[in-house]
């Protein structure tokens, strides 16, 4: 059951799939020795950025990987010592973490905070956990925002140096302040503080191709740990 | 549904904010809380939603309000949100959520309403009050309106019995008060009771049954809602209220003087992220002349300053000063811009301090001068941030003055203020014409427009610069 989500994008899979394959992808990426699994990893991966539409972003990570065994089967051993010795180490943790990376970018792209914070909540993780998360990541880009104005007013004063990390840090504490009371407002006369157990519209539901996934990231991380 | 009684309140242990009021408000009343700055109508709000005691510290009450039956000192906030419903003037921060479906829906998962219920009731909010266009988006791609709308919606949505509305459009162009407008029409049909706190009063007209008019925390005279509306011009303005009734954009009243200095706008026209903003904006301004502008909201009016004061690259187009094309970084120069949050432009460690920053060059004499002219001489030690909000905007243009600046640019410098403090700010800006300034003044508060400026551009979607 694909959902349609906030921007007229569709929610492929459950927040719930999507966080255990990213720790099962961590794990398997981690621990195999074998060239099969880290392809197979890759693949699988691959094959739920075509599925959720993001065929674009993830030829490109498919094109990274294969410029770094490009790099360290081909061109390393025939490249100058100093080049090798400088980069090599660099490429081969690039290789390694790029899977996780990749599962990252899906979960940024595809999955609404709203989701991943009730994946939270069914798992029980603690209110005073979630809560503070939320807020934390809803405060971002406000401070985003917020440091735009600063910089303007900054370029028409022409405030430099030092003093400029100081005009960042005022104005935004005290702003801060004011948000975090007004956002208080707003959310105790909604009923934030009320102990009845929370309900969502949204009702998470895993679904065969939950489970195929799920299934292949468990096949994958057994696998790292079988295969030489 | 509202019963106030004798209630006495003060934010700390000495000094009454509000002093002896008795109000009842009956099942199905609108009821607007009007007079000056600093009158209580928003503490009064407060006691009615229970902000007041119970998000508050340290304060004293007396007296007893009961609202929906319930006592509100003694009734939990989440009680009392089930059956009275807020919404306040800062459309910015009153989102839990990033995005709107997740907002609209906070409420009633909150109380832990069902699934099923939340969807069919969902539905019936969004034909109710027309809002289809704010579902399924990002917080942060709405107008202020859009997000005052949703705000509306929210609360709509848990179907409260009173709602409380604390100058809900102090941030609103006319488009987005007309919406509003037809919001509060739609409960007040519903039956709801609703009290409203606000400086704008015009579009209130034929919504409201009474209107409470304070003054120093106390109520000083209750008008039913024709009395109210037939006050006489000058009585109105005694009161310190705003107009009460629509203001459109006047025309020039002095068009065309030479005085040598002139801001000329060629063809203006900049794009976010590939897309176009505006249409190309030409126009010109003189030295000591207040040219307002004015337009719906996410018309691109800010971007449009922002592009005269070289904040962001214009995509084709110039701007020339005394008929010299200026590069980004002089109009940098050339040009302040007085913030709307002015929070964002205050830097100093003391007011003196602040001027110290901006002075191009180093003359006492000079900031003497300029803080007297702004009143704020007494206040030269204090810390920028202890300053009430006009004189935080003061500072700001005496910074800006210091700096050596030849335009300044206002945005938004009258939200969410009442009668005299409109008329002050307006003031402020007609002595920086006489000093030979060209001031740009974006705005949507009209009144305000047809008191300082001298000629209004309105910048409209599709054919834009258009003259007023």
């Amino acid at each position: 059951m694909a959902e349609i989500n906030k921007n007229g994008q569709i929610i492929p899979i459950d927040p719930r799939t999507a966080l255990l394959l990213l720790l099962l992808v961590t794990i398997a990426v981690f621990s195999q020795h074998s060239f099969y699994v880290e392809i197979a990893t890759l693949l699988v991966i691959f094959g739920l950025f075509l599925y959720g539409g993001l065929a674009e972003s993830g030829l490109k990570f498919v094109l990274q990987f294969g410029f770094l065994l490009l790099l360290q089967y081909a061109i390393f051993p025939v490249a100058p010592k100093l080049f090798t010795d400088t980069f090599s180490i660099l490429a081969a943790y690039a290789r390694k973490v790029l899977p996780c990376a990749m599962m990252g970018a899906f979960l940024v792209k595809r999955i609404p905070m709203r989701y991943i914070v009730l994946a939270m909540r069914k798992w029980r993780f603690p209110q005073k956990l979630i809560i503070p998360l939320s807020v934390t990541i809803r405060y971002f880009p406000a401070i985003r925002e917020e440091m735009g104005y600063i910089r303007d007013a900054m370029k028409l004063r022409r405030i430099s140096g030092a003093a400029r990390i100081e005009a960042y840090i005022v104005p935004l504490m005290f702003s801060a302040a004011n948000t975090a009371e007004e956002l208080g407002a707003a959310a105790v006369t909604r009923g934030i503080e009320n102990p009845a157990p929370k309900t969502s519209v949204i009702e998470l539901r895993l679904c065969p191709r939950d489970y195929v996934l799920i299934g292949c990231g468990i096949v994958l991380a057994a696998a790292a740990f079988h295969l030489r | 549904m509202i019963d106030i009684n004798n209630v006495s309140f003060g934010y700390n242990r000495e000094g009454d904010t509000l002093k002896n009021i008795n109000l009842h408000i009956g099942k199905g009343e609108c009821v607007l809380l009007c007079g000056k700055s600093g009158c209580g109508k928003t503490t009064l709000t407060k006691l009615v939603n229970g902000l007041i005691p119970h998000f508050t510290e340290n304060c004293r009450l007396e007296g007893e309000v009961v609202a929906a039956g319930m006592e509100v000192a003694r009734t939990e906030l989440y009680e009392l949100s089930k059956r009275i419903g807020s919404v306040f003037q800062n459309p910015k921060s009153q989102f839990f959520n990033l995005d709107s479906d997740s907002e609209l829906a906070f409420g009633l998962e909150n109380i832990g309403a069902s699934p099923e219920y939340m969807r069919e009731r969902l539905k019936t909010v969004v034909n109710e009050l027309n809002v289809e266009g704010l579902e399924h988006r990002s917080i942060f791609s709405m107008s202020g309106g859009e997000k005052q709308a949703l705000a509306f919606a929210s609360v709509f949505a848990m179907n409260p019995d009173i709602y409380v509305l604390d100058e809900p459009t102090a941030n609103l162009d006319g488009e987005a008060i007309e919406v509003l407008r037809r919001q509060i029409g739609k409960i007040k049909h519903q039956g709801k009771t609703v009290l409203i706190a606000e400086h704008r009063i015009y579009f209130l007209e034929d919504l409201i049954d009474r209107a409470v008019y304070m003054g120093n925390g106390e109520i000083a005279r209750i008008y039913n809602g024709e009395e109210f509306f037939s006050l006489s011009e000058e009585q109105r303005v005694k009161m310190g209220l705003r107009k009460l009734s629509k203001e459109i954009p006047s025309v020039s009243r002095l068009p065309g003087r030479k005085t040598g200095c002139e801001l000329v706008v060629k063809e203006l026209c900049c794009e976010f992220k590939g897309i176009p903003v505006f249409d190309p904006v030409s126009f010109s301004a003189e030295a000591g002349e207040i040219v307002g502008i004015t337009g719906c909201n996410g018309v691109g009016k800010s971007s449009l300053m922002r592009c005269i004061a070289g904040l962001v690259k214009q995509k084709s187009g110039k701007v020339l000063l005394n008929g010299k094309i200026l590069t980004l970084r002089q109009r940098n120069k050339a040009c302040f811009l007085v913030m709307q949050d002015v929070n964002h432009q205050l830097f100093g460690d003391s007011v003196w301090n602040e001027c110290e920053m901006s002075a191009v060059y180093d003359n006492r004499l000079k900031i003497e001068d300029i803080l007297r002219a702004f009143d704020l001489y007494s206040w030269k030690d204090s810390h920028p941030m202890a300053l009430s909000g006009g004189q935080k905007q003061r500072l700001a243009i005496a910074s800006g003055i210091l700096t050596d600046k030849r335009i300044l640019i206002f945005d938004e410098p009258t939200s969410g203020l009442d009668y005299e403090h409109m008329l002050a700010v307006s003031r402020v800006i007609r002595k920086l014409a006489e000093r030979q300034h060209i001031i740009l003044i974006v705005t949507h508060d009209m009144e305000f427009l047809n008191v300082v400026c001298d000629r209004t551009i309105m910048l409209t979607a599709k054919e834009n610069g258009r003259e007023a």
